[in-house]
């Protein structure tokens, strides 16, 4: 049987407890071609199931939810049916399971977990913020996975008088520091307007980002291995425009196409 | 929601783009880019440290951006041969205010272009007077601006102690450069700085951070330790001397790092080559720093001093190989320490594996699902018994050199995801 879910935690405990005693089990958060014949069930979520759900998974494992939670902010299709045999793990033996990786289900598990832990590490690098008129700071990301929040703390510790915006366009979701607050919101289009200075500032980043690489040293693998091309599309530092450039080392890199934002412009 | 989006107009003094090119070109050659080490704390400014360091870009040519790595000036009094910046040379030259150098840390630091400040300077009309601007730029981007970011000192040599001591309150990191791995080659080259205006700095340090942990002082002083680096393939030192003098330093001035730069021609001088120092030189200095820095490995283990580490295997192999009477080792019980030195097998690995076989006793495919990457460990282990190396000392090392070698036509063995994680690093 499918169990399709919303994909929020408390769906998934309402259809783990469903799913349970089904061997044939398969929990989907998103969409599934269905064979002929198969059957399928939709479950909502339901908040005292999955309450009790959740006490007995945390009487084997303590810290079993934060890894739910990871699991769920995952981008991957399968990321359902990977938490779904995790946890079914967890309740056989009544234990965590964590570091008996040579289980399939745990290290199918464990590797999804830190790829969303990585696209968080790595996004704390990447995130590039505008300046607003208002001297506010407005960064948008398309990240793979449902990050944004997770980010939150990090910016939040290091610039607490700052308000800032964290847009994920994917998703259509803000995570939001108003200076006193820390919330998300969704977020469908921002109407942005940059400070005076903003183009400058991001011209200067220009300039530094291509006077400190060595042009007779080329190792765009290397560079794409530490920063995939995927995230290129916000940093107004434009690296493939630089890549390119390299032969024309003094010439001033322009603005690239797809740089950020225009001035003025906005983010859908 | 967005109301603080509304317009308010205010305009900053910026440093002029071709002030900030000239500056940033000539302290590119700086390979340090390390953000990490200081917890800073934020207390109502803008910044904080991050322990484990943060990269923020990447350039093509394969380094991470982490700091805003500037001069405050390029104008030399001094006449290092290896240096664009030497006294000699007609190149066009600026210096930055203090308060140019503040206002373009902070503005890129907001937008989280930086994780903070690599400040650094030529010798500019004197070691004390640089030194002097160097501690007012910090002292001002600490104090003024309120800033809790990384920040990296480099040293002038020659410059008056309580300067150092000065500038190493409002520092997380400050480093002085060896330049070159001997003193000869140091008078040939450089010939205003000695060994001695080098180290003693760097020994004052030391002591002074002593003296703050005994008297257990609110915060830290250079929470992020020294560092130092040396240019390689300038000068006739062999691979076994260069990583002695790295083992004596992390012993004797407790390090956090040397750093190694392949020497690039910049200059033309009759005392320097005129060829590029081969990357896979650095490369394999940096995996030896890191058996030495984290392994548990001793200099004199991994190679005699008048020797080059071999380009065509890691340092780990070239090691094992000579120790085959060590091998192969049984998975499900060899200790950590044992573990770490099987090539291949890193210390994320290790762990998994200690963590693994206390649930079961593991096998080859185990392994394999935990993605250990056995190319070239499977020569070294058993996993429940079982072997499936090749045995003998010259075909285990034709394998591994041939390996080696097919990334290398690629140009270095870097460009898999996972070794480009121990290209930086150097781990392996
Ligand atoms: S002291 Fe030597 S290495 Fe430093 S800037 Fe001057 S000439 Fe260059």
């Amino acid at each position: 049987m499918t169990y399709f879910f919303d994909g929020s935690k408390d769906a998934f405990l309402t259809a783990f407890l469903l799913a349970y005693r089904d061997e044939d089990a398969f929990l989907t958060a998103g969409s599934r071609q269905l064979a002929l014949g198969q059957q399928s069930v939709f479950v909502c979520a339901d908040t005292q199931k999955a309450r009790k759900c959740e006490a007995r998974l945390r009487g084997f494992d303590t810290a079993c939810m934060h890894d739910l939670d990871m699991l769920l902010r995952s981008g991957e299709d399968a990321r359902g049916q990977i938490a779904f045999l995790y946890f079914r793990l967890i309740a056989a033996r009544r234990r965590a399971v964590r570091g008996e990786l040579a289980e399939d289900a745990v290290s199918e598990a464990i590797g999804c977990i830190r790829r969303v832990a990585l696209e968080a590490h790595r996004l704390k690098g990447f995130v590039r913020f505008m300046e607003c008129a208002g001297g506010a700071l407005y960064a948008p990301i398309s990240p793979d996975n449902d990050v944004c929040d997770l980010l939150l703390p990090h910016f939040r510790a290091r610039l607490p008088q700052l308000p800032f915006v964290l847009h994920d366009v994917r998703r259509a979701k803000a995570a939001v520091w108003d200076g006193a607050h820390a919330f998300t919101a969704p977020l469908a289009r921002a109407d942005v307007v940059l400070s005076a200075d903003e183009e400058g500032w991001q011209a200067l980043w220009r300039r530094y980002y291509a006077s400190v690489n060595i042009p007779s040293r080329r190792r765009l693998q290397q560079m794409k291995g530490y920063m995939p091309v995927r995230y290129w599309k916000f940093l107004p530092e434009c690296p493939a425009q630089t890549a390119d450039a390299l032969t024309t080392q003094n010439a001033s890199p322009a603005r690239c196409a797809d740089a950020p934002l225009p001035p003025h412009g906005s983010a859908r | 929601m967005f109301d603080f989006f509304a317009e308010t107009c205010y305009t900053v003094a910026m440093i002029a783009e071709e002030t900030l090119r000239i500056l940033t070109e000539s302290a590119k050659y700086d390979v340090s880019c390390s953000s990490s080490g200081s917890g800073r704390r934020n207390a109502g400014g803008i910044g904080n440290g991050m322990p484990d360091g943060c990269c923020h870009s990447f350039t093509p040519d394969g380094r991470c951006v982490s700091l805003l790595k500037i001069l405050l000036s390029n104008d030399c009094v001094f006449d290092c041969k290896y240096c664009m910046s030497r006294r000699s040379v007609d190149v066009p030259r600026a210096t930055a205010t203090p308060e140019e150098i503040c206002e373009l840390t902070v503005d890129f630091y907001k937008r989280n272009y930086i994780e903070g400040l690599f400040l650094s300077s030529a010798v500019h009309v004197s070691p004390d007077a640089t030194m002097e601007q160097l501690v007012r730029t910090v002292r001002l981007l600490r104090t003024k601006y309120r800033f809790f970011g990384y920040v990296h000192v480099k040293g002038i040599p020659k410059a008056d102690p309580l300067l150092v001591t000065e500038a190493a309150k409002y520092a997380d990191r400050m480093s002085y450069n060896l330049e070159l791995p001997s003193e000869s080659s140091l008078k040939l080259l450089a010939p205003q700085k000695d060994k001695a205006s080098l180290l003693a700095p760097m020994k004052q340090l030391q002591r002074e951070r002593a003296v703050f942990r005994a008297e257990k002082r609110r915060g830290s002083l250079l929470p992020a330790g020294q560092t130092t680096q040396m240019i390689v393939g300038a000068s006739p030192e062999r691979d076994g001397h260069i990583l002695r003098l790295a083992e004596r330093l992390y012993r004797a001035t407790g390090l956090k790092r040397v750093y190694f730069s392949s020497y690039t021609p910049v200059v033309q001088d009759g005392l320097l080559p005129c060829v590029q120092s081969p990357a896979i030189r650095e490369h394999r200095l940096y995996q030896a720093d890191w058996l030495l820095r984290f392994y548990g490995f001793d200099a004199d283990e991994l190679l005699p001093a008048e020797e080059d580490l071999p380009p065509d295997i890691d340092p780990k192999c070239a090691w094992a190989l000579r120790n085959l009477h060590l091998f192969p080792v049984e998975v499900n019980r060899a200790p950590l320490e044992t573990l770490l030195r099987v090539p291949g097998i890193g210390a994320r690995s290790a762990q998994n594996i200690l963590s693994a076989r206390r649930y079961t006793a593991l096998s080859f495919e185990h392994l394999k699902k935990m993605r250990v990457v056995l190319k070239r460990a499977r020569h070294f282990i058993t996993a429940n018994g079982k072997f499936y190396g090749a045995g003998d000392m010259r075909t285990v090392r034709g394998l591994l050199a041939a390996g080696e070698c097919a990334a290398g036509a690629r140009q270095l063995s870097l460009f898999d995801a996972e070794a480009a994680l121990t290209a930086r690093t150097g781990e392996v």
